[in-house]
């Protein structure tokens, strides 16, 4: 677990904080998304709990202990650090550069080698075509999946990621989330992570961190809070005018108590049960008809326009106003 | 050919080329000379290094120090060699390969500092975050980052260097230093075309293959920059 508590930096030579009293705690397991308009802090706050940046005030705990309970370079191999640029070496293989903080640690040979095969495997790349080229020799997405290989060569608890998938077009970002989100699924890493982009932190954080100028955190809640109850003129119009759309992006169509199809479904569009309610909405109001089939472990069920209206009004659908 | 030797015989003026002389100087003179030559610059280079590199890592350190750094690189740079020889001189240093080398050094400093800054300066800076943020210290960082990513331009600046001394070490004869210089200086003393010229090709030559091997070596210690394999 990582606790912020009561942490704010100013930056030498400033008088004004850039973070400002922060306070949250990220539960094991759990990604915290840090998210915020541009120069709010947030890659800040994040290079703060490895150190990279010291605290002015207040301090970051991490299971328990603060982590200034160890020297900086100690720290760091133990947290998991991934970053926009990537920053691979450019004069080391892949498999060096995944390797690096299990030479660091003085892992033996054959182990690193054995790890590093596993982790090109585990982000999609096969280790007999990549190990031994250089970062140059790679797309930008094969490259930020080996950034990600890296951060999670020595298995740290805590990762650290800024932005990790934000020097990719639309469709690989996409795809690395998807895929990242898979293998979280298994890994269970405590992790913090960057973006500016609010569609990206309602699909990857378990929590959101809402930072506004100046580093105060304006709202730190799970995603459907966020979407259902923000707290502030701030926070609703950061979120956006389609949050409502935004929560349906966040329920999957077999999630929905759905009533079943008694005959006549012939004509009526069919619908995969995998897809969100906001695409299954898509496709419905593109078909030009008022509900679809939905087959469901092999029974077919009806999907109407109430179902997702229900949705939109269960629990507080709040007017912007209310505190979480 | 007919004509010009025949003017050279009447006027009994010496040949441009003596190869007689050549075979019969070759080893108790040409050889020990170009030999000399080979050991001043290498020295040199080898001296300058020594001092230019932790002073280059120092500059690049720590941004203050690389101004005066350069100015007092660069003025050592742009006094003329002949005259930079002869305040060594009478500055009590004894004529013969130590002023030379002094100067030598002297010479190569400043692209060697320059070059080992903008080496170090070249490194990605999101490539020095991320080896940071993975718990390097900052000597490996320096060592296992900043060095190797720097090393094809410092081997580029040692080419310039070399090519350089190789060429204002033949000067250095004139104050006894050795070296091909010798035979020039000798040449010229005796009017005799074949010493100059053979000093000259020798020196020409020296500075050109090593100017080609420092460029393999360039080459070389950049492997990840060669063209895509995929
Ligand atoms: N090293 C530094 N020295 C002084 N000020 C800094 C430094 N780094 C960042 N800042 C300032 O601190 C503020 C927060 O910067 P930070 O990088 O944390 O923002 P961010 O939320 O990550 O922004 P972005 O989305 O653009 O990456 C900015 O106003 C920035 O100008
Ligand atoms: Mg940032």
């Amino acid at each position: 677990m990582i606790e912020f508590r009561h942490v704010s930096k100013t930056y030498a030579g400033s008088d004004r904080p850039v973070v400002n009293d922060l306070s949250f705690e990220v539960l094991d397991g759990e990604i915290c998304v840090l998210v915020g308009p541009s120069g709010c802090g947030k890659t800040t706050s994040m290079r703060m709990v490895n150190r990279l940046i010291e605290i002015t005030e207040g301090e970051i705990l991490i299971d328990g202990e603060p982590n200034t309970s160890m020297s900086g370079t100690q720290l760091r191999r133990k947290i998991g650090y991934a970053i926009q640029q990537i920053g691979l070496f450019p004069h080391r293989t892949i498999a060096d550069n995944i390797g690096t903080v299990p030479n660091l640690l003085g892992w033996e040979k054959g182990r690193i080698r054995e790890r590093v095969n596993d982790l090109l495997d585990l982000v999609g790349l096969s280790p007999d075509e990549y190990r031994d080229r250089y970062p140059a020799e790679l797309s930008g997405g094969q490259q930020q999946r080996v950034g990600v290989a890296r951060a999670l060569a020595a298995d740290p608890p805590i990762m650290l990621m800024d932005e990790p998938f934000g020097a990719v077009d639309p469709i690989t970002r996409e795809r690395l989330q998807d895929e990242f989100l898979h293998i979280q699924e298994d890994i269970k890493k405590t992790i913090v992570f960057v973006t500016h982009d609010i569609d990206e932190a309602i699909k990857m954080g378990d929590k959101i961190a809402i930072l506004k100028q100046g580093g105060v955190l304006a709202q730190y809640d799970t995603p459907q809070t966020i979407l259902s109850r923000p707290n502030s003129e701030f926070v609703s119009s950061f979120v956006g005018g389609d949050r409502l759309l935004k929560r349906l992006s966040l329920t999957r169509v077999s999630e929905l108590d759905l009533g079943p199809a008694n005959g006549g479904t012939d004509g009526l569009p069919r619908i995969s049960d995998g897809l969100t309610v906001r695409d299954a909405l898509s496709e419905l109001m593109g078909s030009g008809q008022s509900k679809a089939v939905v087959e469901k472990d092999g029974e077919k069920k009806l999907l109407t326009f109430q179902d997702i209206e229900a949705l939109t009004s269960s629990g507080a659908m709040g007017g912007g106003k209310r505190s979480a | 050919m007919s004509d010009l030797a025949l003017l050279q015989d009447v006027i009994g003026e010496p040949k441009l080329i003596d190869w007689n002389w050549l075979k019969d100087n070759f080893w108790e003179y040409i050889v020990p000379a170009f030999q000399g030559h080979i050991f001043l610059s290498s020295i040199s280079i080898a001296i300058a290094l020594v001092i230019a590199l932790p002073v280059g890592i120092l500059c690049a350190r720590y941004r203050k120090a690389y101004p005066p750094v350069t100015v007092v690189t660069g003025i050592l740079y742009s006094i003329p060699s002949l005259a930079l020889f002869a305040i060594l001189v009478a500055a009590g240093v004894n004529v013969g390969p130590t002023p030379v080398i002094i100067a030598l050094v002297a010479y190569s400093l400043l692209i060697l500092i320059r070059n080992t800054v903008a080496g170090i300066d070249a490194v990605p800076p999101e490539t020095i975050d991320a080896a940071r943020g993975m718990g390097l210290t900052s000597r490996q960082i320096l060592f296992r980052v900043e060095l190797p990513l720097a090393l094809p331009i410092i081997v580029a600046g040692i080419r310039i260097a070399t090519v350089t001394i190789i060429g204002i070490a033949t000067i250095g004869a004139y104050i006894h230093g050795g070296g091909l210089g010798q035979l020039i200086f000798d040449g010229i003393n005796r009017q005799f075309p074949t010493m100059i010229i053979a000093g000259a090709v020798l020196a020409t030559a020296l500075a050109i293959f090593a100017d080609v091997v420092l460029l393999g070596l360039e080459r070389y210690l950049r492997p990840w920059a060669r063209a895509r394999r995929a």
